[in-house]
């Protein structure tokens, strides 16, 4: 996976978080028109923060995406394909087990040996 | 009347008919003047002169009736009256328009509105775009949520697909016509890095579909029993070995079902990428165990390896690896014994192999009274063949794609590289050898086991066809030093220090036993009655049955040695034949210490005998069997351990030296 420098997410986090932003996009944009279409009138500061709040994050959205679509590289799905060693591991593994449960009978029999004796 | 409008009429000539007489003349009336026209027009919609008439008629009627008194509704009745003609001018403006007098309205304008009515325009305005403006707001933040959800999900979705993609590959194919739920996302496991040639067929299985569950979650469906694992064996052998290898295979992949179903929804997250990642190995090893089977199956029929096949079912091969051993090898789906089937195939196959025995009453060294049975051979473990069929075929399937070397220089396995036709009847032979061996390492066992001043090592070869072992006899300390340490420094100790490490080695090459003997210099021949002073073979090859008498007589021969060496240490002079150390007396009889090595001995395979012969029975050493008594006189000592034997040295040697006697 990519790890990048700035604060330690991934690539994924990082598009994760802007799918987070565009929600809060949406719910300021709601907020604005609840705010709008109060009866007593919208309060204007209310608005304001909303609006600010909007820019900063479509900004912050713009400025993710780019970053993505730049440092994106290209999926290169095939090369050094591990499932030769995978293989190989799970030979290991099974040779692990099979050698635990040698020492597991050679531990028995030696505790069969003290119990007789 | 609140209302301006402003009429222009258009001065279109139409003449009026005034009057048609009988005869068709028309009479017109006579044109007016343009002024005078204009003028009747005016009147005709000016009502200032028919109202002033009125005034006048009014003045006229009320100077008439100023006596009368104003009757209340007067004023309403003129003012109707009033409206009534000026009804009837508009009816008449109406009709001229009727009659094709082209009007036109020059402008209009809009009445002034009256404030309350601006207000309340407004306010409905204002009121509906509120009313939008909520209806968009509901709108957003509804998308917001729905936004959410989905982004959730597919967070969930993607995150599993991201950490499964670390370990395996991902392909994915756009489809227009799919599924709403399902991208396309399929998990290859194919392993394209290797010779084709190996490997022709590729399996249904290669390819794994990915899929939403119920919540959106990865998933992967994989038919269930499609998943074969290969499994080998003796036939023959005692079915518990095959129960405990099915429990350890099913012990991998058994899915933690216990796993949170009531746990947390991150819980639940890792336990699902684990169970998908557990089946895609499931399956990778599937289609690897099927290549391997493929594999055995192509070489098993190519007749230069060896091996023979016996017996074809489907998924299940049965071989003759000759020497009497069946193997079988067979695909078997995960989780289930493949038993009715090798049940029906051993049949087929003659008792050719030692029925197996459990190891009860084979005991360690215990003590004088135990009871030691001779323990039976049985099948070396087959799982541990199924794993190196299952490694030298990864190794060359894998290897030779990779490009790494096979046989490294540590561990030289001895696969040959050419093209793989020689796997099968590489690992045939190594098997074989096994067996072979395990066979020698059961002898060599029921040895060690009834001669207490024994060991036996294992000495590891890293080579798949060859064993070997030692057997080593240490004589202890403070027997060695026993009668001679207030005689001799430590230096002189050294020098002159009895050999008290005896070892036997034995070397298994495929099915050639080698026994070796430490060289001693002055080595006794095998089988010379005399007692020389030779330079011995101490190398040679002997079979499987003959090998315990061997070791014991190697042995024996070993423990002679030392006694004779330890004699020599006194100062006596003792001859010493392969296994009889003999001592001379004064009158020319000789007192042996003999050997005697029995390896079907129950309570030892070394016993020693006291021999005393007089001189007349020389000639009658070479003889085999001693059964007369009469020129000698023997006695059985038993099985005596290291101590004792040296102290019964030292008695003999106080005899020999005290001269004579019995």
């Amino acid at each position: 996976m990519n790890m990048d420098s700035q604060g330690q997410t991934t690539s994924l986090q990082r598009l994760q978080n802007v799918e987070k932003r565009i929600v809060k996009v949406l719910e300021l944009a709601g907020g604005v028109m609840d705010e709008l279409s109060s009866p007593t009138g919208p309060r204007k500061e209310v608005v304001q923060n909303h609006c600010l709040d909007f820019m900063q994050l479509i900004k912050d959205i713009q400025v993710a995406l780019r970053d993505e679509i730049k440092s994106a590289c290209e999926y290169r799905p095939f090369e050094n394909c591990d499932y030769g060693s995978r293989i190989g591991s799970e030979i290991c593994f099974k040779k692990l087990e099979f050698v635990m449960s040698q020492l597991e009978a050679m531990k028995q029999t030696m505790d069969e040996y003290h119990a007789a004796v | 009347m609140e209302e301006n409008i402003q009429v222009s009429l258009d001065k279109l000539p139409i003449k009026r008919l005034d009057v048609i007489e009988e005869n068709g003349l028309e009479r017109f009336p006579s044109d007016l003047d343009y002024d005078e026209k204009r003028l009747s027009l005016i009147r005709r919609v000016d009502f200032a002169w028919a109202l002033e008439k009125d005034e006048q008629k009014k003045k006229q009627k009320k100077t008439s009736k100023e006596a009368s008194t104003p009757w209340q509704w007067q004023s309403m009745v003129e003012n109707l009256q009033l409206a009534h003609q000026e009804l009837s001018v508009i009816i008449d403006l109406i009709n001229t328009v009727e009659a094709n007098d082209a009007v036109t309205v020059a402008g209009m304008t809009r009445p002034k509105p009256l404030p309350n009515e601006a207000l309340s325009d407004l306010a409905v305005s204002a009121a509906t775009k509120l009313q939008c403006y909520r209806h968009v707001g509901k709108y957003f933040k509804q998308s917001a949520k729905a936004f959410e959800q989905q982004v959730a999900r597919e967070a969930r979705f993607y995150g599993a697909l991201i950490r499964l993609q670390q370990n395996w590959k991902v392909k994915r194919q756009r489809l227009a016509s799919i599924a709403p739920g399902n991208e396309g996302f399929t998990f290859d496991l194919f392993d394209n890095s290797y010779d084709s040639e190996a490997t022709n067929r590729s399996s249904a299985l290669s390819t794994v579909h990915v899929d939403h569950d119920a919540a959106g979650m990865l998933a992967i469906n994989v038919p269930p029993n499609s998943c074969h694992s290969l499994q080998f064996g003796f036939l023959g052998e005692q079915s518990d070995n095959i129960l405990r290898k099915s429990n350890v295979n099913k012990s991998n992949f058994s899915s933690e079902s216990d796993l949170g179903e009531s746990g947390k929804e991150s819980l639940s997250d890792e336990v699902c990428v684990k169970k998908s990642h557990i089946l895609l190995r499931e399956v990778h090893l599937a289609i690897f165990n099927e290549q391997v089977f493929d594999l055995v199956n192509r070489e098993a029929f190519n007749s230069s390896t060896g091996v023979s096949v016996t017996g074809i079912h489907e998924n299940y091969l049965q071989l003759s690896l000759g020497q009497g051993t069946f193997v079988f090898l067979s695909l078997v789906p995960s989780g289930q014994d493949n038993r009715e089937v090798e049940g029906a195939a051993t049949d087929d196959v003659g008792n050719a192999i030692l029925p197996s025995d459990t190891l009860d009453g084979v005991k360690l060294q215990d003590g004088k009274h135990s009871i030691q049975k001779k323990k039976k051979w049985q099948f070396p473990n087959s799982l541990s063949y199924e794993i190196y069929l299952q490694q030298i075929f990864h190794e060359h399937i894998f290897g030779r794609g990779i490009g790494k070397p096979i046989s490294s220089g540590t561990r030289v396995s001895g696969v040959p590289i050419k093209d793989g036709s020689g796997l099968l009847g590489h690992f045939s032979l190594s098997l074989s050898h096994r067996i072979f061996s395990s066979k020698v390492l059961a002898e060599l066992e029921n040895v060690v086991c009834r001669v207490p001043y024994l060991q036996l090592i294992t000495n590891p070869t890293w080579h798949s066809r060859t064993s070997s072992w030692t057997l080593s006899m240490k004589v202890p300390q403070s027997i060695l030093h026993m009668g001679s340490q207030s005689k001799m420094s430590n230096i002189a100790l050294e020098k002159n220090a009895v050999k008290s490490h005896f070892w036997t080695k034995v070397v298994v090459n495929d099915d050639c036993i080698n026994v070796e003997r430490e060289g001693a210099l002055k080595d006794v021949g095998l089988f010379k009655g005399k007692s020389e002073e030779i330079h011995s073979m101490n190398k040679y090859d002997c079979n499987l049955a003959d090998l315990p008498v061997i070791i014991l007589q190697q042995v024996a021969s070993q423990i002679i040695n030392w006694l004779y060496q330890e004699a020599l240490m006194v100062g006596i002079k003792a001859n010493r034949d392969f296994l009889c150390l003999s001592f001379e007396l004064d009158q020319g009889e000789t007192l042996s210490l003999v050997a005697h090595v029995d390896p079907e001995d129950i309570d030892g395979c070394i016993s020693w005998w006291l021999v005393m012969e007089d001189s007349f029975a020389e000639e009658r050493k070479l003889h085999i069997d001693i059964t007369d008594g009469a020129s000698e006189y023997r006695k059985f000592l038993g099985h005596l351990s290291l101590d004792l034997l040296y102290a019964t040295l030292m008695d003999l040697i106080g005899l020999c030296s005290a001269g004579g006697g019995q």
